[in-house]
């Protein structure tokens, strides 16, 4: 068919539409007198059909005369409303559904399916609850939100990382994080370098390239079964995201703008009373040519601690400043029967409460859908875009962070004089020198580094889609698409030239990213969908394509090999023997796929699915072709039996999936790589010919039970994930003629139930409160590692405390060193230094991921207000500072000024034969603080229950036919508000690391934050 | 339509190429055998790494011999001040260096040559083998050796005299291999120490015949002298001039010492070089360390203005004790403002105090003992570039200083050695020993392995104790009058070859254990010498 066809073809269909047509405005509310978005509102009798807006407004072109409108939407019972011939503008308000029978939600590969009929837990989010706080991370608005979700959010700021674990950590070397999928595709979300114990900065990752205000939900698909069509990179759970489209009907413009302030809230408790005598240490240390048992006095320090009221005070807290986000964005969304489009334009501006800290990111979102061919081929196309830009990003750790510096300062010196000259001109090299006190490698000049020290991270992304169905049949469609995700990345960070010289070469240093990812993905999927009789059929199968090419790109960084000349950060000016790295992490994968869901008269569903992969990761091994397979059970009992009056709503489901996970690239057989000085490192990994995926074999029982017509509602899972073949790193035995090599191993349990309970608390035509509870528990069991070798442990020390992953252990198992004791408990003080002593071997404390999290979310509406209060909790598990042990060791925190104050600190201890009661606070402290001495003072619970959100707004809704604003709301947002409980001296939840290791864990790292602002929304 | 569709379909599903896969999974960042065999890279281009990895780093040395030496002392108080230098293990990695890095490759180097028929790259990876093992073994006792490369699930370690034995055996085929190929120049783009040049790896391989020949000269004296004698009179000859040293490349590296003391800020001059230094008026010192400014830390010798950290020292803060004596800053790479570009690894001087050595235990061909000894110190002022030979030879009165700590006096000392320099043909053979080790240890700066190897076959040079012993049943007990023996395996060898462990420990005699108490094999623990 030629264009110019089509085109008539499409001004024929305009001209007869126009000639017997009427325009209907209308409002679509539920019984909140709240606008129902996306509520298809359709002419009975006719195909005219269209959706509703954000706000529930809709315009239609009807045929004149009377009508009847059918309205339908997700919860909501659906609604015939009679149209008189005069009645231009109608307002509906619809019901929500007393069962849960209608609910559509959003499945694998972007597919809309009955609730009742899935055989899974799922959850689903509007994007309404994800803005509402105005946080620029999606998935930082979902903690507390959704059961079963694990979210740990770096404290890195604006643009931060963010780690997310569904049912618990499955795979010992891998992430275990969800897979995240925009519109049925899956989504690259490479996570950048983490901070460490020495240092770091958070490298974000994919997420915040998505514009938070371009979602119109969010399904979180918790299971393998429900993600085993998204093959092994779904293992880990499924998080999908549904964007917005255009609606037909008159344009419907949205403006929304938001300040958040952000306000350090999380400081450790410092002292500023007690100094030295030009140390590094705010402590009096005892006389060096006195030692040993003079130390320990039952009732008063020996020492004379050097002790002045007129230090400076507070200089720790106004180095931080108040934080300001600005995020203004608009959306357009519009178009006529056949075509509709939407547009969306973002920009966020944040200025971080780290000094020099900024971020800045630009979002464009256009999509578009077209019908043609009688409506049966509807083309869709998606184009996002972003452009993210942070600088000094704030790290942690001992190197070069401003942290260490700030809070260790000895507080008998003059801050302000290092403030006001952090540089010194050193005229033995005529240029500028760190001005600084001490000479030790974690501490640098504060102002130093956040001055003369640069960091600079950028990322531009386009993510860019095509879609088009076609409708075979009436029962049988055919869909096809295709989609680039491109993301640019430039790390650039630079040291500047006599800063501190074990970290920083004397020209200084300079390390250098610049990597693309990209990743092509195409699918073809056949579905269908019919009912013979009693027994309904849905079936679907397809294939995928998958071409990924990540971190192809370079690094280079000369590290304390000495640049040429100095404070140049050019690859010209790169000393000779460092290596220019060129990086690349590519995989191929394909994958066939079917799903069957039986249904039979609407109250028991059979789902079978199965897909194969084939993957390029396991080439050469025999085993790259790979089959899992899903079976599923749900059965609605409500329709099946008659129930109790008040059991609206009663539904039980179970499935049984194997799925796997994927490896890594290039462990079959690599090759060499060439080292400092031109040689040649030759590869000592035992190829790994026998490579297989990682098994993971999940099982799921759940209910969903809805009570006084659906007002209260509790939905119940408990699932087993049994993780097998492992992928693990080996040292080989040193006589192998190897150094390391991989195994297939393990066998990794997770267990633990979710639940969410629902209720409208109150539901009248003025108030409305609904609210829900999340919860979730998680057990997370490593049943054996090495089956030949039980004793087998990954993981070694790490600066003070070891996180261990051995037989019969769990999944972030904290190990450190505690006092030695004798049989009474009594701490073993060194009989010769009477100093506390150190058990011989480390001890397992506790697991850092809590047992239990549980979130309250509320919403409230009266008349025009709003409010919405979230309370967002924690449960057991521990938390770790090594920032308190190090403010000891420095006596720097309260903690040891308040022991000085009363002279000693009681203790339960024994020396020889001879029990002590107090000890001297230094002797104490030197033994306890610190990176890697007895931990034990310094492990705490993860136990915390927090205010994580408060909204409160009010909505304007104009009353007038044809207003030129049709709506505005205004709210207050307040974010992490103040904690109901915490024993932790930070805030375990605002990750130094969104990796694997680190988890709970404080070196350093960016002290807690407590937002506050408001937002401003226009509809016109 | 839909048939179209549906072959379509089932196209693209058989259709789905896998013939990708295999290059898709490979890195082509890595370089491939295949390119290598451009040139002969294949077999040459790792052993510069090879030679690089026979020397270790910080934890490899610095915080091992170089502190129980008293080379080098460390003023940090790593992991809470008890480490390796106060015997309490808490690295142990030159076991895996050896392995990772010089044996796994040689092993391919070796399988290379032999396939790719170029035999003499073989014997030159053999001989590296010998190079790192007979390091490793002066560490740990028996290493896994003969069995190396080997697939059984236990791989037995190599029993300390059966070690030497096929050592002295394998350098002989070695030599006799280069021997036949003096003119062959296939090494040359490939060696940064002799630059190709065989006849130069045939003095180093009669000076390592010499080395481990002297090792056992107490435990088999018969097998020492057999093999010493060997290696004085093999027409190769041995390292005679500093020209002929063994020095392996830094590959752009800077100096691990230098970067220990002057990046990380973590070392000084120990407190025994400064009482040996000082007390013998050694002019080297200036070449080796840098004078410090502030003249009250060496107010005990204002002539000397050095001052040194005691070995195991006991520490409060790192800070006290940064401003002693740092290396010389020569030990920079050029980019830091030194000159050092490769490391010493085996020296005329030393071989010169090996011959002195066996001229004193009656090995033929060894020459005059005195003549050597001076010959020695000669070449090793040479080497160092030092001046005032003379009269430091002359030298028979000045003897090694007492230490004094100026900021923590529990770690003064009384200097258990009352050596001087001058040679005294009247002096007992012990005396005389006594001098050419303690010289051999003074020029071993920078290479001290073979001075612990030393120390513990004869006892000299006479260092003082740690000043701190945090030694406990955890890895083996040292008791007050004692100083370590040797180190214990490494983890992943007592977890994934707990058997072959088990074997070797059984190897070490009586009574053995893996822990650094147990003496090795050639460490009689008798007092005298002769």
């Amino acid at each position: 068919m030629t264009r110019f066809k089509v085109f008539l073809l499409f001004m024929l269909i305009a001209n007869v539409a126009s000639a017997q047509t009427r325009e209907l405005k209308g409002l679509v509310t539920d019984a909140a007198n709240k606008g129902v978005p996306s509520a298809t509102v359709k002419v009975k009798g006719s195909k005219t059909q269209g959706l509703t807006s954000v706000d529930g407004r809709f315009t239609l072109s009807v045929p004149s005369g009377n009508i009847v409108l059918e309205v339908s939407s997700i919860g909501f019972e659906p609604k015939e409303v009679a149209v008189a011939e005069t009645d231009n503008n109608v307002s509906i308000m619809m019901t929500e559904s007393s069962t849960a029978l209608s609910e559509v939600v959003v499945t694998a590969l972007g597919i809309k399916r009955e609730k009742k009929s899935l055989t899974y837990a799922t959850q689903q989010i509007g994007g309404d609850e994800l803005t509402k706080a105005a946080n620029n991370n999606f998935m930082n608005a979902l903690s507390g939100k959704v059961a079963g979700v694990n979210i740990a959010t770096s404290n890195s700021g604006a643009g931060g990382s963010t780690k997310a674990v569904l049912r618990g950590s499955k795979s010992l070397t891998g992430t275990s994080e969800a897979l995240y999928v925009i519109d049925g595709v899956p989504m690259v979300n490479n996570k950048g370098g983490q901070p460490g114990s020495y240092g770091g900065t958070d490298a974000g990752d994919g997420l915040s390239a998505i514009n938070p205000g371009d979602i119109e939900s969010i399904s979180v698909l918790r299971g393998a079964s429900a993600s085993i069509l998204y093959g092994s990179q779904g293992a880990n759970g499924v998080i999908l995201i549904t964007t917005k489209k255009g609606r037909s009907g008159k344009a419907v413009v949205n403006f929304n703008s938001s300040t958040i302030f952000d306000q350090v809230s999380g400081l450790p408790d410092f002292q500023y009373r007690y100094g030295s005598e030009g140390g590094d240490y705010s402590w009096t240390k005892p006389d060096t040519s006195i030692h040993g048992p003079q130390l320990v006095n039952i009732t008063k320090s020996p020492i004379a601690n050097i002790m002045s009221n007129s230090y400076q005070k507070g200089y720790i807290k106004d180095f931080f400043r108040t934080g300001i986000t600005a995020t203004n964005s608009v959306s357009i969304s519009g178009g006529g029967e056949k075509t509709t489009a939407y547009f969306s334009y973002a920009n966020t501006s944040a200025k971080g409460v780290m000094p020099t800290n900024t971020y800045g990111r630009n979002q464009f979102s256009f999509n578009q859908s077209t019908k043609l061919l009688k409506d049966k081929i509807v083309v869709t196309s998606n184009v996002m875009f972003s452009s993210e830009k942070s600088r000094n990003r704030p790290g942690a750790g001992y190197y070069n962070n401003p942290l260490t510096g700030l809070y260790l300062f000895s507080r008998d010196r003059d801050f302000n004089k290092y403030k006001n000259n952090y540089a010194v001109f050193d005229t033995a090299r005529n240029m500028p020198k760190m001005n600084w006190y001490s000479t030790e490698e974690k501490q640098n000049n504060p102002f130093w580094e956040l001055n003369s020290d640069s960091k600079l991270q950028t990322s531009n992304r386009v993510i860019a889609d095509l879609k088009i169905s076609y409708e075979i049949a009436k029962n049988f469609n055919f869909q096809a698409r295709g989609n680039i995700d491109y993301n640019d990345v430039i790390l650039d960070n630079r040291f500047a030239a006599d800063g501190n010289s074990v970290s920083v070469s004397p020209n200084g240093t300079w390390s250098y990213t610049r990597y693309n990812d990209k990743a092509l993905y195409a699918d073809g999927i056949f579905t269908y969908d019919n009912t013979f009789g009693n027994i309904s059929v849905t079936a679907l199968a397809g294939v995928s394509y998958q071409k990924n090419s990540f971190n192809d790109g370079m690094n280079v960084g000369n590290g304390t090999t000495s640049l040429q000349y100095p404070n140049f950060f050019s690859f010209s000016n790169m000393p000779s023997n460092v290596i220019f790295n060129k990086t690349l992490n590519r995989s191929l994968k394909q994958g066939a796929f079917g799903d069957l869901t039986l249904g039979l008269k609407d109250f028991l569903y059979l789902d079978v699915a199965a897909r194969n992969d084939w993957a390029s990761t396991l080439a050469l091994t025999g085993n790259q072709s790979y089959l899992y397979p899903s079976v599923g059970l749900s059965a609605i009992i409500s329709q099946m039996i008659k129930l109790p009056e008040a059991i609206s709503y009663f539904k039980v489901r179970a499935s049984l999936t194997q799925t796997a996970n994927e490896v890594p690239f290039n462990v079959v057989d690599p090759q060499n790589s060439i080292g400092s000085g031109g040689t040649i490192n030759r590869n000592t990994q035992v190829p790994f010919t026998n490579l297989k995926p990682e098994k993971i074999v999940a099982s799921e029982y759940g209910t969903d039970i809805r009570f006084l017509n659906g007002r209260f509602g509790v939905n119940f899972t408990v699932y087993k994930d049994v993780s097998t073949n492992q992928f693990l790193t080996l040292s080989a035995p040193s006589g192998s003629g190897y150094t390391f090599y991989y195994v297939n191993a393990g066998k990794i349990v997770n267990n633990g139930f979710e639940f969410t309970v629902d209720a409208d608390v109150v539901r009248n035509n003025n108030l409305v409160w609904k609210t829900a509870f999340n919860g979730s528990s998680n057990k997370n069991k490593i049943v054996e590692l090495i089956k030949e070798n039980p004793k087998y442990v990954v993981g070694g020390q790490d600066e003070g405390f070891d996180s261990r992953i051995m037989a019969g252990g769990s999944f972030n198992d904290l190990w450190i060193y505690k006092f030695a004791r004798n049989d009474a408990g009594q701490i073993i003080l060194d009989p010769k230094s009477a100093i506390p002593t150190k058990a011989q071997n480390e001890t397992k404390v506790g697991n850092v991921n809590p047992d239990f999290l549980l979130g309250w979310n509320n919403d409230f509406t009266y008349k025009n207000f709003f409010a919405s209060v979230l309370v967002d909790s924690k449960f057991g598990g521990v938390a770790f500072s090594k920032t308190e042990a190090f403010l000891d060791s420095y006596g720097v925190s309260e903690r040891t000024a308040a022991a000085r104050d009363k002279g000693s600190i009681p203790i339960n201890a024994i020396m020889g034969t001879t029990a002590v009661t107090s000890i001297d606070p230094w002797t104490y402290y030197q033994n306890v603080g610190d990176r890697n001495r007895i931990m034990e003072p310094y492990v705490f619970s993860r136990t915390n229950v927090r205010l994580a959100q408060f909204v409160l707004g009010y909505t304007f809704r104009s009353q007038k036919a044809n207003p030129l604003v049709k709506d505005a709301s205004i709210s207050l947002i307040g974010r992490n508000l103040f904690f109901f409980y915490k024993k932790a001296p930070f805030d375990p939840e605002q990750a130094m690391s969104t990796n694997n290791s680190m988890q709970s864990n404080d070196v350093f790292s960016m002290p807690s934050t407590r937002s506050f602002g408001f937002n401003v929304k226009f509809t016109f | 339509m839909k048939k179209i569709i549906f072959a379509l379909f089932v196209v693209t599903i058989l259709g789905s190429c896998t013939k990708d896969f295999v290059t898709t999974n490979q890195n082509p960042n890595q370089i491939s055998d295949v390119l290598l065999k451009q040139d002969f890279n294949l077999v040459g281009s790792p052993i510069s790494g090879m030679l690089f990895n026979l020397n270790g780093h910080q934890i490899e040395e610095d915080l091992c011999q170089d502190s129980w030496m008293g080379f080098m002392s460390t003023g940090t108080d790593f992991v809470g001040n008890v480490n390796n230098t106060t015997y309490y293990i808490r690295w142990n990695a030159y076991w895996g260096r050896e392995y990772g890095s010089v044996m796994s490759p040689a092993k391919q180097v070796i399988q290379l040559a032999e396939d790719n028929n170029l035999p003499l790259f073989a014997t030159w990876a053999k001989f590296i083998k010998i190079l790192s093992m007979s390091k490793l073994t002066a560490v740990h006792g028996p290493v896994i050796y003969s069995e190396y490369g080997s697939t059984a699930a236990t791989i037995h370690y190599d029993k300390e005299s059966d070690l030497y034995d096929l050592f002295f055996k394998q350098l002989d085929s070695i030599q006799t291999d280069f021997a036949a190929n003096t003119a062959y120049k296939g090494f040359t783009k490939f060696d940064p120490s002799y630059h190709g040049s065989i006849p130069e790896w045939m003095k180093l391989v009669n000076s390592i015949r010499l080395r481990l020949a002297m090792r056992l000269s107490k435990v088999a004296p018969d097998v020492a002298k057999t093999q010493g004698e060997k290696a004085l009179s093999d027409p190769a000859g041995l390292i005679t001039s500093n020209a002929d040293n063994f020095t392996n490349d830094l590959l752009g590296n800077i100096m691990p010492v230098a970067q220990i003391c002057y990046q990380w800020d973590d070392t000084r001059m120990s407190a025994v070089m400064e009482s040996f230094l000082g007390g013998l008026k050694d002019p080297r010192v200036s070449s080796y360390f840098a004078p410090v400014s502030n003249a009250t830390l060496y107010a005990d010798h204002p002539s000397f203005p050095y001052k040194g950290i005691r070995n195991g020292a006991y520490i409060n803060t790192k800070a006290e004790h940064i401003p002693f004596s740092k290396v010389n800053p020569n030990f920079n790479d050029p980019p830091n403002g030194g000159t050092t570009k490769t490391r010493r690894d085996f020296t005329a001087a030393e071989v010169a105090f090996l011959k002195a050595e066996a001229g004193l235990r009656g090995w033929s061909g060894a020459g005059d003992p005195k003549t050597n000894y001076e010959n020695g110190i000669k070449l090793s002022f040479t080497d160092w570039g030092a001046g005032g030979v003379d009269a430091y030879l002359a030298d028979n009165t000045s003897k090694p200083l007492n230490y004094v700590d100026p900021v923590d006096g529990r770690n003064n000392f009384t200097s258990l050695s009352t050596v001087t320099v001058a040679w005294n043909d009247a002096d007992s053979k012990e005396l005389k020993l006594e001098k050419i080790i303690t010289q051999k240890w003074i020029n071993n700066f920078t290479n001290t392995l073979e001075s612990w190897v030393d120390f513990r076959r004869t006892g000299y040079p006479k260092i003082p104790h740690v000043a701190k012993n945090d030694s406990s049943p955890d890895w083996g007990v040292i008791p007050a009058d004692q100083w370590i023996k040797r180190m214990p395996y490494p983890d992943n060898e007592r977890v994934g070859n707990a058997a072959g462990v088990a074997d070797a420990v059984s190897k070490m005699g009586p009574g053995a254990k893996d822990d650094i108490a147990t003496r090795l094999w050639w460490d009689t623990g008798n007092p005298s010498n002769f």
